[in-house]
């Protein structure tokens, strides 16, 4: 599954460690999940958008 | 629950297992000699205490993953569990059509957790690759690898220094001299292998 996320970390200069921070997992989930290695569970998923304040769909295409 | 960090659940880990590969050394052997039974009960058992702390290690680290890393450790602990399951089978089979000419069971339930653990750590690797996630050497967050065998390799040169100036065993003192000599030729491997990997980035 694609998705924005890398895009949007950087339009808010986050390092992956402030992001991972942020979202409370590890640095490198938030890279596996950045290179579409890895798809997020719903509870995650949500998580990434109501901090970046988009819609799921937005930020995560099939 | 408070995430424990890579370098000090490295940590923790090694310090459990460098005082469990010193009460065995030390403190196992005084069962096979102690008359009394409760004597015998308590130096067979001392070992089981470090086991019990890196166990409880591993379920705090466990539960307190996020997603990924919980999947990576269930995928670990289900090839160690279907290893150790297949390792006990074969045994069984073999001790019940009496294969082996002593009973040696007793051996080799010794060998059932360090080769779940083995064979965890192995399923957990091969888990984290395919999610694009590094080896742990490579990963800053990590005791470096080279660091935790010369420690193991101390653990056993004192090991074997108390065999040879306290109880003068030489056969104790051989063995964790061997060990010693085998852990650093690991830890300059690592060494070695750090510092080209680190030269090939720079190139």
């Amino acid at each position: 599954m694609n998705n924005k996320l890398r895009e949007l970390r950087e339009q808010r200069g986050w390092s992956q460690g402030e992001l991972a921070e942020r979202l409370d997992v590890s640095r490198q989930t938030v890279n596996a999940i950045e290179t579409s290695k890895y798809d997020p569970s719903l509870p995650l998923a949500f998580r990434i958008a109501k901090l970046f304040r988009q819609q799921i769909e937005q930020i995560f295409e099939p | 629950m408070t995430r424990l960090t890579p370098r000090s659940y490295d940590r923790r880990v090694l310090i459990a297992m460098s005082i469990y590969i010193v009460l065995m050394i030390c403190v196992w052997p005084l069962a096979r000699s102690a008359t009394d039974t409760l004597p015998k009960i308590v130096y067979a058992l001392t070992p089981v205490v470090p086991l019990l702390y890196t166990i409880w290690l591993m379920g705090h680290r466990i539960l307190s993953s996020d997603e990924l890393e919980q999947r990576t450790h269930l995928i670990g602990l289900g090839v160690g569990a279907a290893v150790v399951s297949v390792f006990s089978i074969f045994v069984g089979f073999l001790g019940a059509a009496n294969v082996f000419e002593t009973d040696v069971t007793s051996a080799f339930l010794i060998w059932i957790f360090p080769l779940q653990m083995l064979s965890y750590a192995a399923g957990r690797r091969l888990a984290a690759r395919h999610y694009g996630l590094g080896p742990c050497d490579d990963d800053a967050d990590h005791m470096p690898t080279y660091v935790r065998f010369f420690f193991v390799a101390a653990v056993f040169c004192v090991v074997a220094a108390l065999a040879y100036f306290h109880s003068g065993n030489e056969r104790v003192t051989s063995f964790a001299l061997g060990m010693a000599s085998a852990l650093a030729c690991g830890g300059v491997y690592f060494v070695v292998r750090r510092w080209m990997r680190s030269r090939r980035s720079r190139q």
